[in-house]
């Protein structure tokens, strides 16, 4: 990324109680990027989010944000961030629209913001209902809506398809897809699902107990996902003798013969020996590792997502 | 300052502190009436009487609860549904958001002392004073209003740091108590609580000398100044932990 970091963290860590929860995590986002949060649960990224924010204070290190130190620039800092932390905050004896109007107030901002900021999330037809009677969904949407509200530079969200349905998941990730281009929004959204961050984020930093893992572009990531190409034939032990005396080194395993890094070249030239040695080729295969994998091959150990 | 006070108003919308608002005093005010009516024989000081009666319940329980109960109320705002991640993310002083606060229950107790006085008088005129309305009565008023505003930054720091409701309304009436241990002792002017009972004259209507009066004042400013602060330093420093 080109771009200057917008938010960056230096050496950031919390310890509750000596025990360490996040761990000299050093950050950084760029204007314009989806920054997808990804770790499973419990693995430090609502802390770290929250430390972004001042809810949580650092054990150690700091946070810039829009080139400002966050401890010394609070309410510039904030004016220009709008979040949505753990799960939806609001007065459920207001309304919806009453809700939105407390954030107007502190935010001191035009009321068109709250009609469009409730278009966005189709609410608009039951902002006159009680928060109480909203359903979770609801309520979610109506915390993106108060998050939205300014129309911030930068907008951290956490896990913020929690509790929406399917349809709601996909009309929520293709908003939040739409907003860098749409208000020049840069995103910062955690969650502990890797599809969703697949699909949403272009960057991606990787957390799990407490250590970022990985940081970098999603293609960068996905690069890693470097395809191999397995080989079945009726008789893979000689196969690979063969294959041996060309100077290609398959490996074998699970009954397949498999290949790091071939060209297209290489695979036809590989079939051609094989066929010309009078072996039956039953199947050429591209195998590439799921980000799953690649992910458990990071935090090095199988966990649920 | 002015959109966090106007904030919290919009919060209580839709709300139902005002009907505790409207009860509490006119319960007071039936109690030390019926006290009065029923002890006419004895009490032979007009309004003045009347005052001891219905200040007693309402300076000495009714009020310090109501001040107790309006802290709880707005804190409880925050502590239910994560809002205080709402609050503190918003680009506004932490000392701003506890003043709006601590201002938005002075406004309530103040509208509360002025119908206070206003039930005082009619429950004057209904059991049949003749004399002339103490005009004493307005900075007694006034003078437990400023001392309610102590109680309030104390009870709110309390609020904000206890997510119980009830918990923090317990420790105000044991400070009543104190309080009054204090104000028999001579000490009241070191203690929230019982400088609500020497403002309101719940026990002694004598005026206050020139100097009580500013000592009344300086040390309602201090106690104000030091639970403020208190609170507000409090907010900054600690983690905010929503469960």
């Amino acid at each position: 990324m080109n771009t200057p970091a917008i938010l960056a963290t230096n050496h950031l860590s919390k310890y509750y109680n000596n025990v360490c929860r996040v761990n000299k995590v050093n950050m950084a986002v760029h204007e314009g990027e989806i920054y997808g949060f990804l770790g499973p649960n419990g693995a430090g990224k609502t802390t770290t989010l929250k430390m972004l924010l001042g809810l949580t204070k650092p054990t150690e290190g700091s946070v810039s944000i829009f080139g400002k130190e966050c401890s010394k620039n609070r309410q510039f800092i904030l004016s220009h961030i709008g979040s949505l932390i753990e799960s939806p905050s609001y007065y459920g004896h207001l309304t919806g629209l009453e809700n939105m109007r407390v954030m107007q107030k502190l935010r001191e901002i035009p009321d068109k913001n709250i009609q469009e900021a409730l278009h966005i999330v189709r609410l608009e037809k039951q902002k006159h209902k009680k928060v109480e009677q909203y359903s979770l969904g609801m309520k979610q949407r109506l915390g993106i809506a108060m998050a939205l509200i300014s129309f911030p530079r930068l907008l951290i969200l956490d896990e913020p398809t929690n509790g929406l349905d399917p349809a709601g998941i996909g009309e929520i990730r293709e908003l939040i897809k739409s907003l860098p281009k749409r208000y020049g929004m840069t995103i910062l959204l955690s969650s502990h699902l890797l599809t969703e961050i697949e699909q949403i984020a272009t960057s991606v930093g990787i957390i799990s107990d407490g250590n970022l893992l990985f940081q970098g572009d999603m293609e960068i990531l996905q690069a890693r996902n470097k395809a191999s190409i397995c080989i079945k034939t009726q008789d893979d032990a000689s196969a690979e003798r063969v294959l041996l005396t060309y100077g290609y080194m398959p490996v074998h395993q699970h009954g397949h013969l498999h290949f790091e890094n071939m060209s297209d070249l290489q695979v036809a030239q590989v079939n051609k020996i094989l066929v010309e040695a009078g072996f039956n080729v039953i199947r050429i295969e591209e195998h590439k590792k799921s980000l799953e994998d690649i992910f458990l091959e990071l935090t090095g150990k199988e966990r649920s997502l | 300052m002015k959109k966090s006070i106007s904030a919290e108003w919009l919060k209580l919308r839709h709300s139902r502190i005002g009907l505790i608002l409207i009860v509490m005093p006119i319960l007071s005010l039936l109690i030390g009436s019926a006290n009065y009516y029923f002890n006419q024989g004895a009490l032979q000081h007009g309004w003045y009487s009347l005052w001891v009666q219905i200040s007693l319940f309402y300076g000495e329980f009714f009020l310090p609860l109501l001040i107790a109960i309006c802290c709880a109320y707005v804190c409880r705002l925050e502590h239910l549904n994560r809002n205080w991640n709402v609050v503190m993310t918003a680009p506004v002083s932490v000392a701003s958001l506890f003043l709006a606060k601590l201002a938005v229950v002075s406004v309530l107790i103040f509208i509360v002392q002025v119908f206070f006085i206003i039930l005082y008088f009619v429950a004057g005129q209904l059991l049949g004073l003749s004399s002339t309305f103490p005009i004493e009565a307005f900075g007694w008023s006034l003078r437990g209003w400023i001392a309610s505003i102590s109680i309030a930054a104390m009870q709110l720091g309390l609020s904000i740091r206890i997510r119980s409701f009830a918990a923090p309304i317990g420790i105000s009436l044991s400070a009543v108590f104190l309080g009054l241990g204090m104000y028999v002792t001579n000490m009241g002017m070191f203690f929230p609580y019982s400088l609500l009972t020497i403002g309101i004259g719940a026990l002694s209507q004598e005026s206050l000398t020139g100097v009580e009066n500013s000592l009344f004042l300086i040390m309602n400013l201090i106690f104000i100044s030091a639970f403020s602060s208190f609170a507000i330093y409090r907010l900054q420093k600690n983690d905010v932990i929503q469960t």
